[in-house]
Parts: structure tokens; sequence; C-alpha cells
């Protein structure tokens, strides 16, 4: 049986200079709404005094986490997790735009796309990836900040790139989705600028779980066993064909 | 039920007697729902995933997603299908606002004290207990079906709504994203204890011995004067008295029109 891929994100920050080539790479491949964006680049600003400042670039997308909070929060599995590669894609067909996985992932690398209603978010350019091309960010990166391919090749590009090198997960003690983008920089230096936060579940999630799951198993559990029960006692009791109509 | 005060006779007598329970376009929308809510039940369950929102195996959602060949499929017949049923029912219920709604409404829905009695003791005697109490007269519905027939309505009205607003969630705009939130869980909500109504209300109508003649109106409308008598004697009183009252004017009416020389004794109504 083939290996299956578990295809991942590499990316040094201290390669990346800001050019953004890769955002309008993505945009040009994805045609998304002007405003919103499926990559970033971050950065907390110039750090230090003049003359002696020095700036951080750090970019960043889904990281198609091994432990997606998005597909935990989906109600109808519209968002999934794909079995042979490991990429966290949407099936817009059946998504509903109702956003509690944006609300769910912890990076903010998701957003309601405002031309389609449709969650919408960095799908790794499965297209390309599928006919063996990068990414269009990757493939964009003249600078080679931003590596793609699969963890379970030893040959990849992105193992070769991590061979021997102190690699860094984006995570923290509250979150830990085990994300599939290595940061290959120190870590004080991406660590506040893609470190997750976790959010509040909306009302309406708190709803499904407190409310109106339990409260629909009860009544149902409840019909079902009293009719059940008065079946039995019919069996015991039996018919009176002459007394009754 | 005073069945002790009846004798064998008059419960012949009384079988013999026919009256209309439900019209011919209530029967049809029952029916029409009942087969709708086959098709949207197993359909809507398959689209909850059963791994996140623990409620069915996920082998169902499997099922269903193979059978309708995917989950956009899946989605897409429901929701078709939920509009058909939908629209459905608003057309008939506007349609027959004044020959069917409102007469059902007004003379079916109301509960009275007999109606609250009834709920206080029906239910302990389908399991042998409460045996020595006296069921109250019940009109053409007892308090359970009335107090189902809120369950439907309300049911039905918050499932076809929140449908529709997942439907044609691509129309809302991101900052009223709430209202889709909501839609579902209130969908889920209101389907499953509609649905827990209904488990209820098929045992009742379709299994126990007692209303087998409730079933067999839901085809063809009609339930003898036993049945009607035993379980539901304010309307069977009810429908007696129209019955006369109607008679009485249909042969007036037959007397004024015939000239005298030809007078002949009216005839006896019989329906």
């Amino acid at each position: 049986m083939a290996l299956k891929k578990r295809y991942a994100f590499v990316i040094d920050p201290a390669r990346c200079i800001d050019c953004r080539a890769c955002m309008v790479a993505c945009r040009a491949e994805w045609n998304t709404p002007a405003g919103q964006t499926r990559i970033w680049v971050h950065s907390d600003g110039p750090r230090g005094q003049f003359p002696n400042l020095s700036q951080t670039f750090v970019p960043a997308q889904c990281h198609h986490c091994e432990d997606p909070w998005c597909v935990s929060a989906c109600p109808t599995g519209a968002t999934f997790k794909r079995d042979s590669d490991g990429l966290v894609l949407i099936d817009e067909e059946a998504c509903i735009g109702c956003g509690l996985c944006v609300n769910a992932c912890p990076y903010q690398a998701r957003f309601r796309n405002l031309e389609t209603g449709k969650a919408d978010k960095c799908s790794a350019c499965f297209h390309r990836v599928e006919a063996g091309e990068m990414p269009a960010c990757v493939a964009t990166c003249i600078g080679g900040a931003r590596l793609f391919g699969d963890l379970n090749d030893p040959n990849s590009t992105v193992s070769q790139a991590i061979a021997g090198r102190a690699v860094y997960r984006p995570i923290n003690d509250q979150v830990n989705t085990r994300p599939m983008t290595l940061y290959l920089s120190p870590p004080d230096a991406s660590a506040v600028q893609v470190s997750p936060s976790p959010r509040q579940p909306v009302p309406a999630e708190t709803f499904w779980h407190t409310v109106a799951l339990p409260v629909v198993k009860a009544a149902i559990a409840l019909a079902f066993g009293g009719q059940a029960l008065a079946f039995i006692f019919q069996l015991f009791k039996g018919e009176n064909e002459y007394e009754e109509a | 039920m005073s069945r002790e005060k009846l004798t064998l006779e008059e419960r012949e007598a009384l079988r013999q007697q026919t009256l209309v329970k439900h019209y011919t376009a209530n029967i049809l929308t029952h029916w029409f729902n009942a087969a709708m809510w086959l098709l949207l039940l197993p359909t809507g369950l398959g689209i909850l995933l059963g791994k996140v929102y623990p409620f069915v195996p996920e082998a169902w959602n499997n099922l269903m997603n193979q059978i309708f060949g995917g989950l956009a499929p899946l989605i897409y017949w429901h929701s078709i299908i939920g509009q058909v049923w939908f629209f459905v029912l608003i057309f008939n219920v506007f349609f027959g606002f004044r020959k069917y709604f409102i007469p059902f409404a007004a003379t079916r829905m109301f509960m009275d004290k007999d109606d609250w009695k009834w709920l206080m003791i029906r239910p302990f005697q389908m399991f042998g207990l409460k045996k020595d109490k006296e069921l109250p007269p019940q009109d053409a519905y007892n308090g359970g079906q009335k107090l189902y027939s809120y369950l439907v309505i309300f049911g039905t009205v918050v499932i076809g709504v929140t449908g529709l607003i997942m439907t044609y969630s691509e129309s809302i705009p991101t900052s009223l994203q709430w209202i889709i939130q909501w839609a579902m869980p209130l969908h889920f909500l209101a389907a499953g204890l509609t649905f827990a109504g209904v488990i209820i209300h098929v045992y009742m109508g379709a299994i126990m011995p007692e209303e087998r003649q409730a079933f067999f109106s839901m085809f063809n409308g009609k339930v003898n004067g036993l049945y009607a008598y035993l379980h539901h004697r304010k309307w069977y009183e009810r429908k007696m008295a129209e019955k006369a009252a109607w008679e009485d004017h249909y042969n007036r009416q037959l007397a004024q029109s015939q000239p005298p020389a030809d007078a002949e004794p009216a005839p006896q109504g019989g329906d």
C-alpha cells in the first residue's frame, strides 16, 4: 500500500521580504473578492532603536491542521480533512456559509467570501498539487520563503528543507491543533505574529450542544420508550373485538 | 369511557352509523405531509454530521451520501423536497383557509377543562394505571391530539422558515450571519420535537387496537358511530344534533317546494 501523503507548508521568514507576490498569485489563482485574501504576510513592525532596526515578515495561510477545529465545528462535513493527503478543504456546494468554521479557526485563516457567501480559505491549490505543481504562492515565491510538499517523502523539498533544522510550529499553551505549517525561524520572531488565539463558540453553537441535541435526544427517547412500553402492555392485555368499535 | 352503559344491541346499532371525521383535502394533506417526512427525515439526518454533532451514527451519513452521490447533492435534494413540502402546505392552508383551516382551528384545537382532565388520565391508562378513573367526554380531537396539533403547526412553521433561511443563505450578508447560525439548531430542534410527537401519533393512530377506526378514517374519512360515541362523545352528540337540524331544514324546504296535493312523507335522511 502506498504511503499516504502528508502535505505541509515550510516557511522561512528569514527569506521573506514582504514583496507579497504570493498574495497576488493567490488572488490571480482564486479570484478572491477585493478586500479579502486567503493568505497573508504578517509583520509586527520594526523592532529596536534607530539605527539598529530589524523587521521580520511571516507568511501565513491555513495551516491544514492535523486536528482542525474548523472541521470539528462544521455541522455537515462541508469542510473536511482529505484522507489521502491531509489537506483541509471546503465543499462549496455543500457549504451554507454559517461561519461556525470561521469562528472556530484559532488562526483566523478563514472568512466568508463576500461574493459566494461560502466559507473560504487557502486550499493549498489542490488542483495544481494534484497535477504535480506547487501551490500558486509557493510557485511564485522567488525568495524561497514559501515551500510546500509531502513530509512523508524524504526527498520532497519540505523534507529536505527541515532536515537538521529546528522547526517551529505556531502553537501555544492554549491551542495545539497540530498545524502543518513549519516555520524555520527562531520562535520569538514568528511567535508574536502567528500565535493562535481560541475564540468563544457563538451562542447558536452553544445552543446546539447544550439545548438542541440533549432536548431532542430526551424527547425521542421518551416518546419511543413510551410507545414501546404501551405496546408491550397491549401485548399482555390483548384485544376485545366486541367492546371496541 | 362508559363502556358498561351500552348493551350489545346498542353497540351494534351505533356500529351501523357512519360519521365523516376528515374531509378529502385534509386526508390528502395528511398523507402528503407523511410522505414528505419519510423523504425529509432520513435525508436531513444524513446531512447532520454525527461525528461532530453526535446524533446519528456516521454510517447513516455515509449511507445517505452514497445514495445521493455526495454531500452536496444530498443537501440539494433535501432542500428541493423541503421546499415542495412547505409550499404545498402553505398553498393548502392559504386556499383552504376559510373552508378547512378556520373550521379545523375553531372546533378542533381549543383546549377545554375536559381535555386537560383527559391528559391527566389517558396516558396512564395506556400502561394499565388509573383504570378506575372515568375519562371525560372528548370533542372531535382529544386533549392529546389537540396538543399535538400545536406541536405540528409550530414545528412546521419553524422547520419551513429555518429551512428556507439555510437554502437561501448565500443572500444573507455576513453581518446577519447569526441568522444562519441559529437556523440550524432551531431546524433540528423543531424537527426533533415534532418527530417525537410523530412517534406517539403513529402508535396511537395506527397500532393501538382501540383507535383502529381513527387509522382507517385517514383513508376514507369516516368513523363508525360506536367509535365516535366511545372516544369523542361531545363530537358525536354535536354531529347528531347537526344532522338532525340539517334534516329538519331540508325536509321543511322540500315541503315548501312541493305542492301540498302531492305531499309525500319526507325522505328519511341517511349518509
